[in-house]
């Protein structure tokens, strides 16, 4: 049983490439069954961050515990969407197949899928309503669909903490409103999510929780508390004025 | 006549050796080379191929010099395993810390391990009996009992291991990220598979030549790939197509009285363009097709206005003078009465409910931009035909921009009622 209130903490964490500090003692704790949205500028380590939280860093300094467990321990307690840029959707794989991936971690290596993993595979795509696509290749799908295909493997993967990377990036705005609902359901069945975001207009309204890092750690915390001007101008630099329309709405 | 040309050979005993080792490779080649085709790796098969020549020689060298034992086969196996290793150690060394590129690192490396394969069999010639001309070309039609057992050996090994580890083996090339995500060894799998083709290309060199065994191991699997959606099925199929271009190459071979790994390359490469022409989803031809029976926007919105203009069932030579005198006006009609747009009554068309929607929305386009074009000083004469391009432009609130900018007016330039929304 879970020793830790957190799901998930990071502590002092120092990643480094080629002698250039992409994390910089960067320290949060995550609450369990949250909708976490990670922030910050174009080459701020956000994606760092993700791969520090799959356990893929050896950091520098500092270390990221999963559920009190140290990350490098607890392969697959943590579920990754990848960005949809990443994958290759000529890839001859159906949605049902891309879904039953969640259930290979608990599949022995000499034995098939059984008919439990299919179930669970199929209530996956049940709760991000993609049964009907079941049989269809990945790259037939418009790219909302495709990005629940993804999320519903990781929901079938059963981990109680799910990483999305960018999940919002280049679909319409139906779309997207259509995936938040997905994180939202997901949220409530106990999930926690934690999300790299790139527009800060909607952050406010999507998340329970924001991280806004650039290399450091800027805040963490409610968007109210973490949208504010003077971090924003800090983390953003030069570019604040076209965030002019986030202030005006958090204050309204 | 039949018995001649297909029955005879198969009383040859080379020809039956050359089909049962030539489809042993073939099958196994086309399985993993599934897996080389998807992972974008095709230039690995090249590379071990060419550096073959190199592990050969220095394997029967050490094994001549050490043990004294003349053309030992395992030990030129191994020594070919360590050339391929090797080969793409170097490649993916000079490309990661040097500006050369990978393409042209491939380009240098496996010239270079092949010419000193070549040059080390010429001078030590006095040693090791290497026929050169046996390693580029290939020689399927005088496959030795041993070449058989090797390739079976390793045919059966490979295919185990894929069969064994198809999940992890799908994962890492689908998504590594997650694959290492649930601890799986992603390294260890990428060895693991590069020693499998490795395997097969050493085994498939002596039956079609080192220039050849990549399109044995890509060809197969590409032609297949054309025509699945599944990874499973697509092994099965590569498989199925290597095994066909082996039977047709070697007819081809015995009918022409031509090269053997050279006809069964041939048929190959033939066998994919013929795939890759019809096949159902992917091919040439399904492609042309998909984008014949796309009916163009446009001349389905000029048939719902024209129609709509006319205010009557319409005959077909209206439509053919104000749209367009073609095989499109008359597949784009068939098309907008299968959506319920259009109704034929004997030749004359006219307007669903559904259709007069459509219709009321293009003309209320029309007419805004006529009425945007006039205020901006467009020359009365033109208006009607730059509105006429224009009217199509009408997603994303083009027109709802158009009408609010222009203070929602009811007439058009001419003093046409604009329809609402």
């Amino acid at each position: 049983m879970p020793t830790s209130p957190y799901a998930i903490e990071v502590d002092h964490l120092t990643v480094s490439y080629h002698a250039r500090a992409a994390l910089l003692d960067v320290s949060v704790r995550i609450e369990r069954d949250q909708l976490v949205g990670v922030i910050g500028p174009n080459g701020a380590g956000k994606s760092t961050l993700i791969k520090a939280m799959l356990g893929f860093l050896k950091p520098d300094v500092g270390s990221v515990t999963i559920e009190g467990q140290d990350v490098q321990k607890v392969k697959g307690k943590v579920a990754y969407v990848p960005q949809r840029g990443s994958v290759d959707w000529d890839f001859p794989i159906t949605v049902r197949e891309v879904a039953l991936m969640g259930r290979y971690q608990r599949i022995p290596w000499y034995a098939s899928p059984s008919a439990a993993d299919r179930e669970a595979a199929k209530e996956a795509l049940a709760i991000v309503r993609m049964t009907e696509f079941a049989d269809r290749q990945i790259g037939e799908l418009s790219g909302g669909q495709q990005q629940r295909v993804f999320l519903a493997r990781a929901l079938a993967q059963g981990s109680d903490i799910l990483l999305l990377d960018e999940p919002f990036a280049g679909v319409d705005a139906a779309t997207e409103r259509a995936i938040l609902e997905v994180l939202e359901r997901a949220k409530k069945t106990g999930k926690t999510l934690v999300v790299v975001h790139h527009d800060l207009v909607t952050a406010a309204e999507y998340f329970d929780k924001l991280i806004l890092i650039k290399q450091r750690m800027y805040a963490y915390g409610p968007p109210q508390a973490v949208l504010q001007e003077d971090l924003l101008s800090k983390v953003y630099e030069g570019r604040l004025r076209i965030f002019g329309k986030v202030f005006k709405e958090e204050t309204t | 006549m039949m018995y001649e040309l297909f029955i005879a050979p198969l009383t040859e005993t080379y020809f039956q050796k050359a089909l049962i080792g030539g489809s042993i490779v073939a099958v196994v080649a086309g399985v993993v080379g599934c897996l080389v085709v998807l992972r974008k790796m095709a230039f690995l098969g090249d590379a071990l191929s060419h550096a073959m020549i190199a592990g050969v020689a220095g394997g029967y060298l050490v094994m001549k010099l050490m043990f004294g034992i003349e053309a030992h086969a395992p030990g030129m196996l191994l020594g070919s395993l360590l050339a391929a290793v090797t080969t793409v150690a170097l490649i993916s060394f000079v490309s990661s810390i040097s500006r050369i590129k990978e393409d042209t690192a491939i380009g240098i490396m496996y010239t270079g391990v092949f010419a000193l394969g070549v040059v080390a069999v010429s001078i030590f010639r006095h040693y090791i009996h290497i026929d050169l001309m046996h390693f580029i070309m290939g020689d399927i039609l005088g496959v030795a009992d041993s070449d058989l057992w090797v390739s079976a050996f390793v045919a059966a090994l490979v295919l185990t291991v894929l069969i064994l580890f198809f999940r992890h083996f799908q994962l890492t090339t689908f998504d590594p990220i997650m694959a290492a995500s649930i601890g799986l060894p992603v390294l260890l799998l990428d060895y693991l598979l590069t020693t499998c083709v490795s395997l097969v290309v050493v085994s498939a060199v002596s039956m079609v030549g080192v220039i050849l065994v990549v399109g044995l191991l890509i060809t197969p699997a590409a032609t297949a790939y054309l025509l699945c959606d599944r990874l499973d099925r697509m092994m099965v199929l590569a498989a199925f197509f290597g095994v066909t271009s082996v039977i047709g190459g070697l007819y081809l071979c015995v009918w022409l009285d031509s090269a053997g790994g050279g006809a069964i390359m041939l048929f190959c490469t033939l066998q994919f363009l013929v795939v890759l022409a019809v096949a159902p989803k992917y091919g040439l031809l399904a492609r042309w097709l998909r984008l014949r029976r796309m009916v163009p926007q446009q001349i389905v919105e000029d048939v719902l206005t024209t129609i709509l203009r006319y205010a009557k069932p319409t005959p077909m030579q209206v439509l053919r003078q104000y749209v367009e005198n073609g095989a499109g006006l008359k597949r784009a009609i068939r098309q907008m009465v299968q959506d319920g747009l259009l109704r034929d009554r004997q030749g004359v068309y006219l307007l669903t409910e559904k259709g007069e929607q459509e219709a009321a929305k293009v003309l209320r386009a029309h007419r805004l931009w006529e009425t945007y074009l006039q205020t901006i000083g467009t020359p009365q004469e033109q208006l009607h035909a730059t509105a006429h391009q224009l009217e199509h432009l009408r997603s994303d609130g083009t027109v709802e921009y158009l009408d609010e900018k222009l203070g929602r007016p009811a007439q058009d330039p001419h003093g046409r009622t604009i329809p609402g929304e």
